[in-house]
């Protein structure tokens, strides 16, 4: 079995099986707070999805989900060392043993349900008993302040990890039957001003998989450890392990001991408490008699809790220096309700032309064979086949955030199929939301053809309050330019004349003087150009601009590279497969309806 | 979760199968008895030495049988085998146990003991079987039939027994002869085996109607639900939370000489919802009404435990302010006081709710959380409960 003091040394690899998203944060948080690059928790075996997201520190994390051990590949199995079942006692049995047989090199675990049955316990015991590290069955697991926490031992809130200074190594091993009584343990250790140097809970469960001496044999063993506060309660007969390993000397360092249960002296008959084990079945298993066999052996066993509780303060232990752990950068995170990966790389904006020339000349066959499908005829000009491409590559993703996505994405998270996804997210796209190009060019032609200055028409087309297609960004303003803007305004340069183009110009310079973030948008120059490209390059009439326009061609140009887009991000839902999106309560104010308004 | 007794006729039927020929009869049921032959009528609950109580009627004839169990059923017992006369003397009898322990089982035996093993223990012969292979072995050290060891120690194992006692048990002509049985099964096992089921299980006392509603609301969650009527009249109610802290917090009591005044037991643990313990703390909370301390003493309930590790304080503080809601006025007029001590995840939320609503309904005691000693809260209620006639308070052990 392994030793305290080489847990300190190892990785820390832990395979959850089954699902408690607190106990699993907790391990991270515990692990970010002590300092680790990386989650101890490699992966979650849990039916029905692939990952589930946490935090670490402050960021997010998706930890991968499996169906079962034998699904987890090579490269995540390699650094598992340790089980966190989390099953219920019917499962717990089959699934140890799964585990066990998948990583038959792991170092231990700690089974976490509280009615294993005896059977199941006695063939664990048989099986892993001397060979592994096991917490359990029932309890709350095993601690190793600044390296491993396995389970929910020492709590599951990041305030309860900071109070009881679980980051920083110290000399006092708690060891208790009891789950509460352990973290209550461990808490007093903190409060005494003293530092835990490791912690294992036994479960109250009559047969725990580590026997109890061997538990005390790690703790003699341990150099860091000074001395073992023991938390036992009435029925068995485990504290004559104890006073058995003191009266042989195998036993060296203090022990500190509370045995519970004298209020079963106040009943008529013996009485089942809250755990297994709990229940007088012979006079030898009362608190009382297993406390006083403790003190014959040299234990420290006081009658009432508070006394034992002084005595805390007086354990020896060395001096140590607390590692930090800031609760408010991890208290106050919310999460994200959403998660996706970036599509395209939104930072870096490609160059399409450079000194009046057509930076890539390939062939650009698909925007070619696009237009030619769109537009019912051969595209003549490279510029044309060119802008198509580019516009292309822009627009195929704007990040997760964008309401067309998010749609995609809560469809896909409710089970939906692809088109059903996509459809969604392509319905989205509308007025404001990736449906202005149409508008745009629309705006561009009827302003050019009107003969008005931009001053007039700004001023026409503004009256009360309206807004202008094409105009105006959320992000972008006068000072932080659009990249997507300039890398597009380029294609200006390849034509001899661009009307459309210098009067979208000319409204910016109108509507930006007003407010700086009534910039010419992607929308707008895509429409500018393009109109004045299909003009020049293509030989298009007025009336034949307008009858593209009437059929909504310009938006075309959006929903074609965007529902690749939206397709790839349905793809990575279905690879993470959060399951159903439910917008979180702090997220929705709810107006309350006249009749509860008292 | 814990080791049940079950019903001898049950036992025996598994443990023999077809062989048994004893009958079962419950005292609300017609059953239909033998017309003839001699019988030894038995009350088969559970009940210790039940010879010396009179709870067995050997050599009789069905219709003494009969009257025998509506002796017994006047004295409040229901459950009764009727089994064929099997007449042996008293060398014949053997005593003989298996106990589920760490290492297998352990089988106890003594060849000449019989009922009265406890007056001879030093005839007992200890066995451990780890592996079916050791059986041979000790069928041939006990002198007991392999063949009725095997099947036994297989029965035993493959249906979750976790003891068994025959005793006596007659060894003749090869054959092995149960007289009386008890065992107790592992009650976690129900799920795994048919050969017994929830039905079999001895009910040793009459239940109080509010620990048999906390009983199937148990069944029902993953949490932790447990609860015990004490007394009826109890001044100190309690609703406490951990296997371990509800009784760290209940030997306060005992050690300050307060073990008689406790109402009830119980503890809730394993992160209940917070209908769940608004559910069972309505139960508590009505056990407390309902009870009238002598000379019109007041009442406490001391709502405590330990630092959780993952129950939410904040959700489970919750429902026990939903069922307090319910009756704050009739608290009140009673004058009872609430004392609190909880920590764990969301302590502070938790504890902050808790203390506001107390307080804006005059039920404040005193409130705690992990910083104070877990004993606080049921000192303090002691402290309330027994300040206007003067009882007399122990401190320490007696």
């Amino acid at each position: 079995m392994i030793s305290i003091q080489d847990i300190r040394k190892s990785a820390q690899g832990i395979l959850v099986l089954g699902n408690h998203p607190a106990i699993v944060q907790s391990i991270l948080d515990f692990d970010s707070a002590c300092g680790k690059k990386r989650p101890s928790v490699v992966a979650c075996i849990t039916a029905n999805r692939r990952s589930m997201k946490f935090f670490f520190g402050k960021q997010e994390v998706l930890i991968p989900c499996f169906g079962d051990v034998t699904k987890v590949p090579k490269d995540l199995a390699s650094s598992i060392q340790w089980m966190l079942n989390l099953q219920s006692g019917r499962r717990a049995y089959e699934s140890t043993i799964n585990f066990f047989d998948a990583f038959p090199k792991a170092l231990g675990g700690h089974i976490f349900a509280e009615n294993v049955p005896e059977k199941h316990a006695t063939e664990l015991i048989r099986r892993y008993g001397k060979e592994k590290l096991l917490a359990g069955p029932s309890g709350v697991g095993l601690l190793v302040p600044g390296h491993l926490k396995l389970g929910a031992i020492g709590g599951t809130d990041i305030a309860q990890i900071e109070a009881s200074k679980l980051a920083t190594e110290g000399a006092i091993a708690v060891v208790s039957t009891s789950g509460g009584m352990t973290n209550e343990l461990i808490r007093a250790v903190a409060l005494a001003g003293k530092r835990l140097s490791f912690s294992l809970c036994i479960g109250g469960d009559r047969f725990s998989a580590t026997s109890l001496t061997d538990v005390l044999l790690l703790a003699e063993n341990d150099p860091k450890t000074t001395a073992i506060a023991y938390f036992g309660e009435l029925g068995g007969i485990d504290e004559y392990e104890i006073a058995d390993l003191l009266k042989s000397k195998k036993l060296t360092k203090p022990v500190l001991a509370y045995v519970a249960g004298v209020i079963d002296e106040a009943f008529d008959e013996h009485m089942q408490f809250g755990h297994a084990k709990a229940l007088v079945a012979r006079q030898d298993e009362s608190a009382r008699a297993k406390r006083e066999a403790l003190r014959d052996a040299g234990a420290l066993a006081p009658d009432t809790f508070p006394e034992f509780l002084e005595e805390f303060s007086k354990l020896p232990s060395p001096d140590f220096r607390d590692r930090m752990i800031i609760v408010n950068d991890l208290t106050n995170r919310r999460a994200s309700i959403l998660s996706t990966r970036e599509i395209v790389d939104l930072d870096e904006v490609p160059v399409f032309v450079k000194g009046g020339k057509l930076m890539r000349r390939g062939e650009n066959a698909f925007a070619r064979a696009a237009l030619k499908a769109l537009l019912a005829r051969d595209v003549k000009s490279d510029i044309t086949a060119a802008f198509a491409e580019a516009v292309f590559e822009l627009l195929i993703d704007h990040g997760g955030n964008v309401s067309g996505a998010v749609n995609t994405m809560i469809t896909a998270r409710a089970g939906k199929d692809l088109v059903s996804s996509l459809v969604s997210g392509l319905l989205t796209i509308g007025p404001r939301f990736g449906g202005a190009v149409n508008d745009a060019a629309s705006t561009w032609l009827t302003g050019l053809q009107s003969g008005m200055d931009a001053a007039a028409f700004v001023r026409e087309r503004t009256k009360g309050g309206k807004l202008l297609s094409g105009i105006g960004h959320r992000k972008y303003r006068v000072g932080i330019p659009d990249p997507r803007v300039a890398a597009i305004a380029q294609f200006a340069e390849l034509l001899t004349n661009h009307p459309h183009y210098d009067f979208a110009r000319a409204v910016e310079k109108m509507t930006t003087a007003k407010n700086g973030s009534l910039i010419l948008n992607v929308d707008g120059i895509m429409a500018a150009i393009f109109l004045d490209i299909l003009m020049e390059a293509e030989g298009y009439s007025q009336s034949e601009l307008q009858e593209i326009i009437d059929a909504e061609f310009f938006n075309a140009l959006f929903i074609i590279p965007r529902s690749i887009g939206f397709i790839a991000h349905f793809i990575e839902q279905k690879k993470n497969d959060e399951g159903l999106f439910r917008l979180p309560d702090e997220l929705l104010y709810v107006r309350k309806s006249p009749k509860k308004e008292k | 979760m814990s080791r049940v007794k079950i019903s001898e006729y049950r036992a025996k039927k598994i443990i023999l199968g077809g062989a048994y020929k004893g009958v079962s009869v419950c005292a609300d049921e017609k059953t239909k008895l033998p017309a003839k032959g001699k019988w030894v009528a038995k009350v088969d609950q559970g009940v210790k030495k039940r010879f010396k109580q009179g709870l067995v009627a050997v050599d009789v004839s069905p219709q003494s049988a009969a009257r025998a169990m509506n002796r017994w059923k006047k004295k409040g017992f229901s459950q009764f085998i009727l089994e064929p006369l099997f007449k042996h003397s008293s060398e014949e009898e053997q005593y003989f146990s298996l106990e589920r322990i760490r290492d297998g089982i352990r089988m106890l035996h003594a060849r000449d003991g019989g009922v009265d093993i406890e007056s001879n223990p030093e005839a007992v012969k200890a066995y451990v079987i780890r592996t079916p292979e050791d059986i041979a072995a000790i069928a041939k050290a006990s002198k007991l039939p392999e063949a009725f060891l095997r099947n036994l120690i297989e029965s035993f194992d493959a249906n979750f027994f976790a003891f068994l006692e025959l005793n006596p048990l007659i060894v003749r002509n090869g054959e092995a002869i149960p007289l009386d049985a008890a065992a107790l099964v592992d009650s976690a096992g129900a799920f795994f085996t048919r050969a017994w089921g929830e039905g079999d299980v001895v009910k040793s006392t009459t239940k109080h109607p509010a620990e048999e509603r906390i009983e199937a609301l148990a069944a029902t969650t993953p949490a932790s639900l447990k609860l015990n009527v004490l007394k009826k009249n109890g001044a100190l109610f309690f609703l406490l939370s951990g296997g371990g802290g509800s009784i760290v917090i209940a030997d306060e009591a005992q050690l300050e000489g307060a073990g008689t005044q406790i109402g009830n037991y119980g503890e809730y643990s394993g992160d209940p919802t917070r209908q769940e313990t608004y559910l069972y703390s309505k139960e508590v909370i009505g056990l407390l009404l309902a009870s009238r301390p002598p000379a019109g003493g007041k009442k406490a309930l001391v709502i405590a435990g330990g630092v959780a590790n993952f129950t939410d304080i904040k959700k489970t503080f919750a429902g026990i302010v939903d069922a307090l809601t319910e009756s704050a006025d009739a608290l009140r007029a009673k004058g009872v006081k609430v004392f609190v001590r909880r920590g764990g995840p969301n302590e502070k939320a938790g504890l902050a709710l808790t203390h506001d609503f107390l307080k804006r309904e005059k039920l404040l005691g005193s409130i705690y959380g992990s910083e104070t000693v877990i004993t606080k809260a049921v000192e303090d209620a002691i402290r309330f409960v027994n300040l206007r006639h003067g009882v007399n308070l122990r401190h320490g052990v007696s």
